[in-house]
């Protein structure tokens, strides 16, 4: 074996181990430098040249990022499982047809459009989704992402908030916290429009706090202009367009003007 | 995907097969001096007109024409001869006789070495094999082509190169090997931007959309898209062809807007021949209207020689309109085939949600005050706690204005409110000067589009002074060259 390759799987090995330990900060320096080496190889993507170890090269470089894109989850570090996701990405698309599948390869798919869909990249969520193939759609993994989006979409929040308990990765479920708040500013936004008033009861239900304090706390931060009175939470309503009294009349004259010169240029 | 749609406007020959032989020797032969006279005058128009009468000869063209055309235009012996000559199958003798006849009362020719003519040979062979079915032929027939075009810089031939790369990747399409030629496609794009080949550029643009969209990748088809200059098209059918892969590209964004405006002026501009491809535009518009909460109107599924593909969106159409998710479910079901084969089940999952709306909408039409536990019961939501479902999407559609109602939390009612007077506000005047400012501006447009023949009051001098005057530039050129040479 090539000893450039025996040398990266040895320091892969170790970072595993660290993996494992939970030893995030060995993780992220053993990555580096395994990023570093995996430079070094020439059949690894854009290159993608057909060198004797090039199978083995590209499942170890595969396998490399994937252990990225978890370990990105686990620190919490969104822009870097972006990048570590788009490294990772030739590897499914291009790669395809010379490796054997990962099994890892939905649970990571998932979790990228989990992730666009808590940033709230719907435009991206859906190119995404166009990529796959028919029976990718199938997977638990990707259905519990595409339910989330429908039940998002149509504004069925608690449907959002229950798939929590029914997550396919525990991967996932860093992802599930974050667009829990996300889905609470949604509610928020909805409320303010939908009721009139509400009592501080009902309104700390449907925003999911567990307790006033937490509620006021988070009107306080986010909604100053709404008014708590007598233990009901009053929403200023934005003004309604009310029927037009006065008549824009520099507007109009302006509009009747281009049009008798339109006419003129016709005539 | 699309059907590949020929959007030429073919006459479809209609007269008698019996005359093959000679005569489509004769029109090959009379296209070719069409090309001819055309890259001497440097006259584009005659050049395109060439091409549009070739596509109309395509069902006559026969191995034994192609080879006494390649003998007629191209020195037998030189590079391109033998190499072209090589993908022709040599059969029908009896045709050959006919032509060596032909061939021979011809004046030996003074071989004519013009590119345009070789790059001509290149298109008929290509699309004849095509045509043939001979696809492994046809895409090397197509390299060499490509490669014989990178040497040559001739803004007379963009017509034809571009109908080349247009073969070219139609002859990949056709054995499935579109993501090979991407990454020539895209130094064709570089090479037709460096020459200032504008047309060549607008038909390499949409074949690389084409070649994206093939594997759906709409991010990169997007981001060429964004990049690539743009410019006034020089073909219709480019541009429709552009218009189609920009909305398809929108709808996936969810840029419902701009796509519905995209796929319509598609359908709209495209050629009444071109059927497939007017079906595919109208089947992706039909969805992105529905997306956009419009109900198409029913002429549109009425189409002369549409309305069996149409039929599934036709009924989806119904679905949504009545709001019955029930009824969009079977619907889905029953032309799930279709839809799969079309790409579109993905925006049919979409459509989901507009159901919802459009339920919502008429419940809330027709009842003043009704309760969550109602809308539930009427939206058929089967989930394990319908009101509170209901109760957050209505909410959500108050907050899209989808519908103008209230919410009643402690009773658990939903207080729809009563539509005021429209006439009472500014909205029919804004409604009317958008309308005014919509018929002003096609009358503008038109106006500008109005197109005069070039030159049309020189054409009045006769051929004769024409000539003449020629000769005197060439005179005046020569003697200016003349004077160059004696200063040194």
């Amino acid at each position: 074996m090539d000893p450039k390759l025996t040398e990266v799987s040895q320091v892969f090995d170790r970072f595993k181990a660290a993996f494992v330990r939970k030893d995030f900060d060995t993780c992220s320096q053993l990555l580096s430098q395994l990023k570093v080496s995996l430079t070094g190889f020439k059949s690894l993507p854009p290159l993608f040249e057909n060198t004797p170890n090039a199978i083995h090269e590209l499942t170890l470089a595969r396998d490399v990022y994937e252990h990225a894109v978890v370990l990105s989850v686990k620190i919490e570090d969104q822009d870097a499982f972006e990048r570590d996701f788009f490294q990772l990405k030739p590897y499914y698309t291009d790669a395809r047809g010379r490796l054997s599948p990962s099994p890892q390869e939905y649970p990571i798919l998932g979790l990228n459009l989990l992730r666009l869909l808590v940033q709230n990249r719907i435009a991206e969520f859906h190119t995404e989704l166009e990529l796959l193939s028919p029976s990718a759609l199938e997977n638990p993994c990707i259905r519990h992402a595409i339910e989330l989006e429908q039940s998002f979409m149509e504004g069925a929040y608690n449907r959002v908030l229950s798939a929590r308990q029914t997550v396919p990765h525990e991967t996932y479920v860093y992802f599930m916290d974050l667009l829990a708040k996300t889905v609470r500013d949604e509610i928020a936004g909805c409320s303010e429009k939908a009721y009139d008033s509400l009592s501080i009861n009902d309104a700390r239900q449907m925003l999911l706090f567990s307790s006033d304090q937490e509620l006021l706390e988070y009107i306080r931060e986010d909604h100053p202009e709404w008014e708590i009175k007598n233990s009901l939470v009053i929403f200023q309503r934005a003004k309604e367009s009310a029927p037009c009294k006065e008549i824009p009349s520099l507007q109009l004259i302006n509009q009747t003007l281009s049009y008798a010169r339109e006419l003129e240029r016709i005539v | 995907m699309t059907q590949d749609v020929e959007m030429n406007d073919q006459p479809a020959p209609s007269n008698s097969v019996t005359s093959t032989g000679p005569s489509t020797l004769q029109h090959v032969k009379e296209i070719a001096s069409l090309i001819e006279t055309g890259a001497y005058a440097r006259e584009v128009r005659r050049i395109v007109r060439a091409v549009r009468l070739t596509i109309a000869l395509r069902k006559k063209l026969k191995a034994s024409v192609i080879s006494a055309f390649l003998t007629y235009t191209l020195t037998p012996g030189s590079d391109a001869h033998t190499r072209l000559s090589s993908y022709i199958p040599k059969d029908d003798e009896l045709d050959m006789e006919v032509d060596t006849a032909t061939s021979a009362t011809q004046t030996p020719p003074a071989k004519h070495s013009l590119p345009e003519l070789e790059i001509y040979s290149y298109l008929l062979v290509l699309i004849f094999l095509i045509d043939q079915k001979r696809y492994n032929e046809a895409k090397a027939c197509a390299s060499a082509g490509i490669a014989r075009l990178k040497s040559l810089n001739r803004r007379t031939l963009d017509v034809l190169t571009s109908r080349l790369y247009f073969y070219y990747s139609l002859s990949y399409e056709l054995t499935g090997d579109l993501a090979e030629i991407r990454g020539n496609l895209l130094a064709l794009h570089r090479l037709a931007t460096l020459r200032h080949d504008e047309l060549g550029q607008e038909t390499l643009l949409n074949l690389l959309l084409r070649n994206y969209l093939h594997y759906n990748l709409y991010d990169q088809a997007e981001k060429l898209r964004s990049k690539a200059p743009r410019f006034e098209a020089h073909s219709n059918q480019q541009f429709c062809r552009y218009l189609f892969y920009l909305g398809k590209i929108r709808t996936i964004q969810l840029e419902y807007t701009d796509a519905k405006e995209s796929l319509l002026q598609a359908a709209r501009k495209a050629p009444i021949a071109a059927l497939g491809f007017r079906v595919q535009c109208t089947k992706w518009a039909v969805i992105v209207r529905l997306l956009l909460g419009e109900i198409p109107e029913r002429t549109v599924f009425m189409q002369k020689g549409m309305e069996k593909a149409l039929r599934p969106y036709f009924e989806l159409t119904n679905a949504v309109r009545i709001g019955d998710l029930e009824l969009f479910r079977k619907v889905a079901e029953k032309f799930s085939s279709t839809f799969s084969s079309d790409r579109t089940n993905n925006l049919i999952v979409r459509l989901r949600h507009n159901v919802i709306r459009t339920g919502l909408r008429n419940i809330s039409i027709s009842y003043s005050r009704i309760s969550l536990a109602d809308v539930a019961k009427k939206l058929q939501l089967d989930s394990a706690n319908p009101v509170a479902d209901a109760e957050s999407i209505v909410a959500k559609a108050i907050r899209d204005g989808a519908i103008d109602a209230t919410l009643d939390h402690a009773n658990g009612w939903m207080v729809s409110k009563e539509t005021g007077d429209i006439y009472s506000t500014n909205e029919p005047q804004i409604a009317f000067n958008s309308r005014i400012a919509f018929c002003l501006n096609m009358h503008n447009d038109a106006v500008r589009a109005l197109r005069y023949p070039p030159n049309s009051h020189k054409e009045k001098e006769s051929a004769e002074k024409r000539r003449e005057r020629q000769q005197q530039e060439q005179e005046l050129a020569k003697h200016i060259a003349e004077e160059d040479d004696d200063e040194f």
